[in-house]
């Protein structure tokens, strides 16, 4: 037996608007009443007072075009993000519009109005393709890109002076090679975060898509890293975690990044943090931006953030003028400048040549993949990542852990 | 012979001459109508507390038991699922492993703490010089939060960090977050400091009431302290033991924010919980059913001990 809330509650909704209809003969917004738009976003520019300054300086700027709408914006932090939406979002409190990645999209897709009918058509075509495929769903594209991020290879210059290594890592094998050279010096080759709450498109994913490895099949019918591809890349970072190439506390806990060793300039290279994390502790002269590491592929991650607006939106057509609004490629680029991020925009052309750091990482972001489309991407990560930490602890051996892993997710593929 | 003069004959007991009687009673109230009278002004009282019970605790529970027969998806959807969360559940290892990670936890815990709070509540209940700051020092934990303290004793359980200094000699060395047998002591450990000092409390207002001259005989008959706590302090400790062990039980079965905050359930889900199994199913992978599923069973789990420990501690009461 299937129950359908939505039908019921469009059955109130519609008795509601006719019995309005009835009353009045107008509703909200056709007699010239205000209409409000609300939107929820995180931290994306870290400083808060910045960021605040954006979003009232381009609320303010839409607002003076659309005298009908008003915008209401709240700075939501990252922590637990998905919990708060989710909860919002079933007790149908959730915001009109709301920063997602593609993961976020997957996972909500069913509580998600589309963009494509709210953008414009030249805005739309002004998207970057791979930006564009990251954020379209069975064809429709699910949210208004605004900004574009990639993982490169960061290297650390003060460690390899203090090893004396002058040649910086192209491949798993460049990698290998330099790891007992640094291990003399008590430094780290790379490090990796295996705690549960760390996404494993930051960690794991990237080394099994390098190996040629994949999540999922083809079709997203079947999970696919228990691969000859996963047990390869999984056998790289449990081989570096038995020989202490790598920091042990990270396998299981999340310490303050002042308490680890990358910030102590004791971890060589990373894709596992950025240089927006490193600055305060290495300075800048310090950070070496190199291409993604390779071995059968070279590919990094990297994710794109958009304004999606969820179902539930009061009016669709003013929240969708909003989206297309804040995401144009004038407010696109303020907005990715401001964050330190990077254009999905083919208008805006290259945002930092002038940064060394930054047009580095740039240059990367064709070689990037922003994870998994998958509804059920984040559950299957709930079951793999507590078998990788069982292999780097040495208590499963690589084969064993993607093997059993792959058995507890299958049954999450719905 | 004098005559004493006809004094006006006193009232009848309780009667007054206004017509009330001197326990206040309107006359013709019986004792029952005014004992039926007090309940109900006493029921107004507890009204506002009984319907906050009922909407945000009582509703809440059916309601999650009603959705343990269902997938809901947050977009409105509702689908009958009848017994196949729970069919799911019992065929999860995951579900099976969390339930062995929430008992070991539990088993542990529940005993240390309620010895821990007896031992400090008999260390500190007499006045002594400095007595005060001792009972204010235990309770402290109880009061200091536990995201703070678990930043800290991640340091603390860390590789580089003083416990794994101390425990070296004995061969335990190393971070005992990175180990998936030392996991659960570890965070045994954190919670027994965080809730012994409650536990303290209530047993130093229980030991109020052992008569001191009980004890005193006792030592005069020549009994040692083990035999007089024996004897005389523990039986009159039951029913309060009884209390704590109930909730110590239910807040161990209900262990969720140690192990957010210091482990997420690793290592390799060496201290997956049942509540943060619930916590992910719910709030991560938005699979409310399953979720639900998971604390109807931790409900039922609840139930049972419960009913076991009534029966064995609080036996004699």
């Amino acid at each position: 037996m299937r129950y359908t809330k939505t039908i019921t509650a469009a059955a109130v909704a519609a008795t509601a608007a006719l019995a309005l209809a009835g009353c009045s003969g107008s509703s909200g917004g056709s007699d010239g009443s205000k209409k409000t738009v609300t939107m929820w976003i995180y931290p994306v520019i870290a400083d808060e007072a910045k960021h605040k300054g954006f979003w009232d300086e381009t609320v303010k700027a839409f607002e003076a075009e659309h005298k009908d709408i008003t915008v209401k914006y709240e700075i939501y932090p990252w922590a637990n993000r998905d919990e708060s939406l989710s909860t919002a979002i079933a007790a149908g409190k959730g915001p009109d519009l709301v920063y997602l990645i593609p993961d976020q999209l997957s996972t909500y897709q069913k509580s998600i109005e589309p963009m494509d009918s709210y953008l414009p058509s030249a805005q739309k075509k002004d998207i970057l393709d791979n930006v564009a495929e990251s954020v379209t769903i069975d064809g429709k594209l699910m949210a208004a890109p605004i900004l574009t991020s990639a993982n490169a290879l960061m290297c650390d210059a003060k460690a390899f002076e203090a090893a004396g290594v002058t040649d910086y890592p192209k491949t798993w094998d460049d990698l290998e090679k330099l790891a007992p050279t640094f291990k003399e010096k008590g430094i780290y080759v790379t490090q990796y975060f295996g705690s549960p709450d760390v996404t494993l498109n930051m960690t794991f994913y990237p080394v099994l898509w390098q190996a040629g490895g994949s999540v999922y099949n083809k079709d997203g019918s079947k999970v696919a890293f228990d691969s000859t591809a996963g047990t390869k890349a999984l056998s790289l970072i449990s081989d570096f975690a038995a020989k202490g190439y790598i920091e042990k506390d990270l396998i299981s806990t999340m310490p303050a990044l002042e308490q680890t060793a990358l910030a102590t300039n004791n971890v060589a290279c990373t894709w596992q943090s950025g240089p927006s994390d490193v600055t305060s502790f290495w300075g800048e002269d310090a950070i070496k931006i190199l291409p993604p590491l390779t071995d059968e592929k070279q590919v990094s991650y990297g994710t794109v953030g958009s304004l999606a607006m969820l179902k539930g939106a009061k009016d669709k057509e003013a929240a969708g003028e909003f989206a297309a609004f804040a995401t144009d490629a004038e407010n696109s680029k303020k907005f990715d400048l401001a964050s330190n991020f990077f254009s999905p925009l083919k208008s805006t052309g290259e945002l930092y040549a002038d940064d060394p750091i930054q047009s580095a990482i740039e240059k990367t972001i064709p070689t990037s993949k922003v994870g998994e489309l998958q509804p059920s991407a984040r559950a299957v990560m709930g079951v793999l990542a507590p078998e990788i930490q069982a292999a780097l602890l040495g208590t499963k051996t690589p084969e064993q852990a993607l093997k059993d892993a792959a058995a507890a997710a299958q049954p999450l593929i719905k | 012979m004098t005559t004493t003069p006809t004094q006006p004959r006193p009232p009848a007991v309780g009667g007054r001459p206004d017509g009330d009687r001197r326990d206040g009673r309107p006359p013709g109230l019986t004792k029952r109508v005014l004992a039926r009278r007090e309940a109900r002004i006493a029921l107004l009282f507890v009204l506002p507390a009984f319907l906050l019970f009922l909407a945000f605790r009582f509703g809440p529970a059916i309601a999650g038991v009603g959705l343990s027969f269902f997938d809901y998806d947050i977009s409105g959807e509702l689908d009958w699922e009848g017994l196949k969360n729970f069919e799911r559940m019992l065929a999860d290892p995951t579900f099976w492993q969390a339930f062995g990670v929430t008992l070991a936890y539990s088993v542990l815990a529940v005993p240390i703490s309620l010895a821990l709070s007896v031992a400090m509540a008999l260390g500190v209940r007499r006045a002594f010089r400095g007595s005060r700051f001792f009972r204010s020092v235990f309770f402290l934990p109880v009061i200091t939060s536990l995201v703070l303290a678990g930043a800290i004793f991640k340091w603390i359980f860390s590789t580089d960090g003083p416990w794994s200094a101390i425990m070296a000699p004995l061969g335990l060395g190393g971070s005992w977050l990175n180990s998936t047998v030392l996991v659960i002591p570890a965070l045994v450990i954190v919670g027994v400091w965080s809730r012994f000092g409650y536990g303290m409390l209530i047993v130093i207002a229980a030991l109020q009431d052992v008569p001191r001259e009980h004890e005193e005989a006792a030592l005069m008959d020549g009994a040692g302290a083990w035999n007089r706590f024996r004897y005389i302090v523990l039986p009159r400790l039951k029913p309060t033991l009884f209390f704590l062990a109930v909730i110590e039980t239910t807040a161990s079965f209900q262990v969720f924010d140690l192990v957010y905050v210091m482990t997420q359930g690793g290592p390799a889900h060496a201290s997956y919980s049942l509540v943060y199994m619930l916590y992910d199913q719910g709030f991560k992978y938005t699979d409310y059913g399953y979720a639900a599923a998971i604390g109807v069973a931790l409900f039922v789990m609840t139930l049972v001990v419960a009913l076991i420990q009534r029966r064995v501690i609080g036996r004699q009461k």
